[in-house]
C-alpha cells in the first residue's frame, strides 16, 4: 500500500511536471531565438486562454473553432509583437529585449483584462475529467484523466517541435540570431520571420499551456504566476534546451511533490511552493548552464 | 568619379580578366543626425578585380561597406548592383544576390563550432521545404549532403581542418578570422566585402590571408571590396584603390597613382589636420 501511495505522489508529480514543461517550453523557443528571457510567456498563456473562453462564450464558437480563432489571434500577436516592439531593438542589449518583454507582460495583462474581464473563468473544451477508470480499476492508482491527456499532448507537441527546430533549417537559423544580429543579417536571414514565426509558435505552446493549467483550475489571472515556477525549470534544464525544458519540469514536478507528502509534515508542510528554487539554487551554484543548456563558452 | 580612376581603366594586370562594372554606388551621402559619415561619395567595383578602400580612421570606409549590404540607409544617392539601381540595399536581398561579408569587430556565432558555422553560409542556398527536411529523408538528406561538401571544400582551402569540431568563441583571433571568411565564402559570392581581414593578424597570419584573398579571386573569380590599413598588403594586393577622408572621396585609381598623389599623403600625414596616422602610405 506504502509502494501504492508512492507511485500515486511519483505520478501525480510526473503530470504536473508536464505541465511545467508546457510552459517552460515556450521559455526557451524565445531565449534560442533572441537570447533573452521573455517575461510575457506566463501573460502570453493567460492571454491565450482568456481569448478562448472569450471566443467561446460570448460569440458562442464551438471549440474547435475557437481554437483555431485563438491561434490566429495569437500569430496576429506575434507579428504586432515584431512590428511595434522587437523591430525597433535589433542589435540592442539582451537587458533591453528582457524590458521589453515585461512592458509587454503588463500590456497584455491589462489588455485582456479590459477585454474579457478578471473573473475566474470556467474553460471546458471536452476535455475528459475525472479519474482513469481503467488505472483506478486495474492497479487501484488515483490517476487524473486530464493529467493523462495533458501528458499525451506535451508529449505530441514536443516531438514536432523538437523535429522542427533541430532538422530543420530553421533550428540553424534561430541559433545564428540568438548569437549575433548583425552577422546572422549578413549571411541573408531575415530576423523579422524568423521572429514572427518564433512567436507565433510561442504563442500557440502558450495557448496549449493555457488550455491545459485553464481546464484543471480556470482560467485565472494567477496563471501568469507559472511563468515564475518555469524559472526554476529552466535552470534546472537549461535555457536553451527543449529536452531540458522537459527533464527540469519533470525532476521539479515529482521532486517538490515527493517532499511535500514525505517531508513536509516534518517541516510543517508547504514545501511545495519553495522547493523548486531551492532546487534551482543549488544547481546555480555547481551546473549554471543546466542539465542541458550549451557550454558558456568566454574567451577572456 | 574620380578622373584619375578613368585614366586609369585600361591598365588592368594581365593575369586577371577585369570585366564590366559590378557594383556602382553613385553620390551617396550618409548622416547619423548631424554627423556626416558620408558625403557624394561615387565610385564603382568591376567584375573580378580587388577594390581597396582606404583613409584614415573615421573616414567612412566601414559605413560604406554597411551602405553597400544593406546595414544602412543613405539619405542621397544611388547603388546599382548587376544593372539594377537602388535608393538602399536591404541585408537579406544582398546576401540573396550574392554579396557576402566579414567585420571589423569579427561577428561570428560563437557558441557554435567551426563546422556549423560555415555551414550557416548555406542557409540560403537550402531549397527543399522544411517538412522534408523535418524528416530528413530522400532529397532533403541529399541536398545536406551536397551543402557538407562544399562547406568541406571551404575548410579544406583555409586549411582549418584541425579546428572543424572547435567552438569558434575558443579560437585565437587570427583564426576567428579565417573561419569568418569560411562562412562568407561558404555562401559563394559574387561580391566579397572584407572589413579589415588582417587587423590584429602576426606577420605570418597576414601571409596566409593575402594568400586566400587572392586565391579566392583567381580561382572562383570573386569580386573583392576590402577595407585594409595595412598599405603594403593594400599595394600588393589590390588592382584599384579608392581613398576616402572625412567622409569625402579623395582619390580614385591603381595603387601607384594613389600613392604618389599628393593629396592622399597630406591626409595621411597630416597636412590640412592633425591626424597623423601610423601608417606610411610611400611603405
Amino acid at each position: 500500500m506504502a509502494f501504492l501511495f508512492f507511485m500515486e505522489t511519483v505520478i501525480s508529480g510526473l503530470l504536473t511536471g508536464v505541465m511545467y514543461s508546457l510552459v517552460a517550453i515556450g521559455f526557451v523557443l524565445i531565449f534560442k531565438a533572441s537570447g533573452v528571457f521573455n517575461f510575457a510567456q506566463g501573460v502570453l498563456a493567460l492571454f491565450a486562454g482568456l481569448t478562448l473562453v472569450g471566443l467561446m462564450e460570448n460569440f458562442g464558437l464551438p471549440a474547435w473553432l475557437a481554437i483555431i480563432a485563438t491561434i490566429g489571434v495569437m500569430i496576429v500577436l506575434a507579428w504586432l509583437i515584431e512590428l511595434l516592439i522587437l523591430r525597433h531593438l535589433v542589435n540592442q542589449e539582451h537587458i533591453i529585449l528582457f524590458m521589453a518583454t515585461l512592458g509587454l507582460a503588463y500590456i497584455l495583462e491589462g489588455f485582456g483584462d479590459i477585454i474579457w474581464g478578471s473573473d475566474v473563468k470556467v474553460l471546458d473544451i471536452g476535455l475528459p475529467q475525472g479519474a482513469s477508470d481503467f488505472l483506478l480499476d486495474g492497479y487501484g492508482l488515483y490517476v487524473e484523466k486530464l493529467e493523462i491527456v495533458a501528458a499525451a499532448i506535451a508529449t505530441i507537441l514536443v516531438i514536432v517541435l523538437a523535429i522542427f527546430f533541430q532538422k530543420t533549417r530553421i533550428g540553424r537559423a534561430l541559433r545564428a540570431v540568438a548569437d549575433n544580429h548583425q552577422a546572422a543579417l549578413s549571411i541573408g536571414i531575415s530576423l523579422r520571420t524568423i521572429w514572427i514565426t518564433v512567436w507565433s509558435v510561442a504563442g500557440v505552446v502558450a495557448l496549449v499551456a493555457g488550455v491545459m493549467w485553464g481546464s484543471k483550475s480556470g482560467i485565472q489571472f494567477s496563471l501568469s504566476l507559472i511563468a515564475l515556477k518555469a524559472l526554476p525549470v529552466l535552470i534546472l534544464g537549461g535555457f536553451t534546451s527543449i529536452p531540458g525544458a522537459i527533464v527540469g519540469g519533470l525532476i521539479i514536478g515529482v521532486g517538490e511533490k515527493v517532499a511535500e507528502v514525505y517531508l513536509g509534515p516534518f517541516v510543517g508542510g508547504a514545501i511545495e511552493n519553495w522547493f523548486a528554487y531551492m532546487l534551482a539554487l543549488v544547481f546555480l551554484m555547481f551546473r549554471p548552464q543546466g542539465l542541458f543548456g550549451d557550454k558558456i563558452i568566454e574567451r577572456v | 568619379m574620380g578622373n584619375q580612376g578613368e585614366s586609369n581603366s585600361g591598365m588592368d594586370e594581365p593575369e586577371r580578366k577585369i570585366g564590366d562594372v559590378l557594383l556602382k554606388v553613385d553620390n551617396i551621402s550618409l548622416s547619423f543626425g548631424g554627423v556626416k559619415a558620408l558625403s557624394k561619395v561615387s565610385f564603382d567595383i568591376r567584375e573580378h578585380e580587388i577594390r581597396a578602400i582606404i583613409g584614415p580612421n573615421g573616414a567612412g570606409k566601414s559605413s560604406m561597406l554597411n551602405v553597400i549590404n544593406g546595414f544602412y540607409h543613405p539619405q542621397e544617392g544611388t547603388i546599382t548592383y548587376q544593372g539594377q539601381v537602388r535608393q538602399q540595399m536591404r541585408p537579406h536581398d544582398a546576401a540573396k544576390q550574392g554579396i557576402a561579408r566579414t567585420f571589423q569587430n569579427i561577428a561570428l556565432f560563437k557558441g557554435m563550432s567551426t563546422l556549423d558555422n560555415i555551414m550557416t553560409g548555406r542557409l540560403l542556398k537550402m531549397r527543399r521545404n522544411i517538412l522534408w527536411q523535418a524528416l530528413y529523408i530522400g532529397p532533403a538528406r541529399k541536398e545536406e549532403m551536397e551543402h557538407r561538401e562544399v562547406v568541406e571544400k571551404v575548410i579544406d582551402f583555409l586549411e582549418i581542418q584541425a579546428i572543424r569540431k572547435t567552438p569558434v568563441g575558443r579560437l585565437p583571433y587570427g583564426l576567428q578570422k579565417r573561419v569568418e571568411l569560411g562562412r562568407a565564402l561558404a555562401m559563394e559570392p559574387t561580391l566579397l566585402l572584407l572589413d579589415e581581414p588582417m587587423a590584429g593578424m602576426n606577420v605570418e597570419e597576414k601571409e596566409d590571408m593575402c594568400r586566400f584573398i587572392l586565391d579566392v579571386n583567381d580561382e572562383f573569380g570573386t569580386t573583392i571590396a576590402l577595407i585594409e590599413h595595412d598599405m603594403s598588403v593594400v599595394m600588393d594586393l589590390s588592382d584599384r584603390v579608392v581613398v576616402l577622408d572625412y567622409g569625402e572621396l579623395l582619390a580614385d585609381g591603381s595603387a601607384d597613382e594613389v600613392r604618389n598623389n599628393q593629396t592622399v599623403i597630406d591626409a595621411y600625414l597630416g597636412v590640412s589636420h592633425d591626424d597623423v596616422n601610423t601608417v606610411d602610405p610611400a611603405a
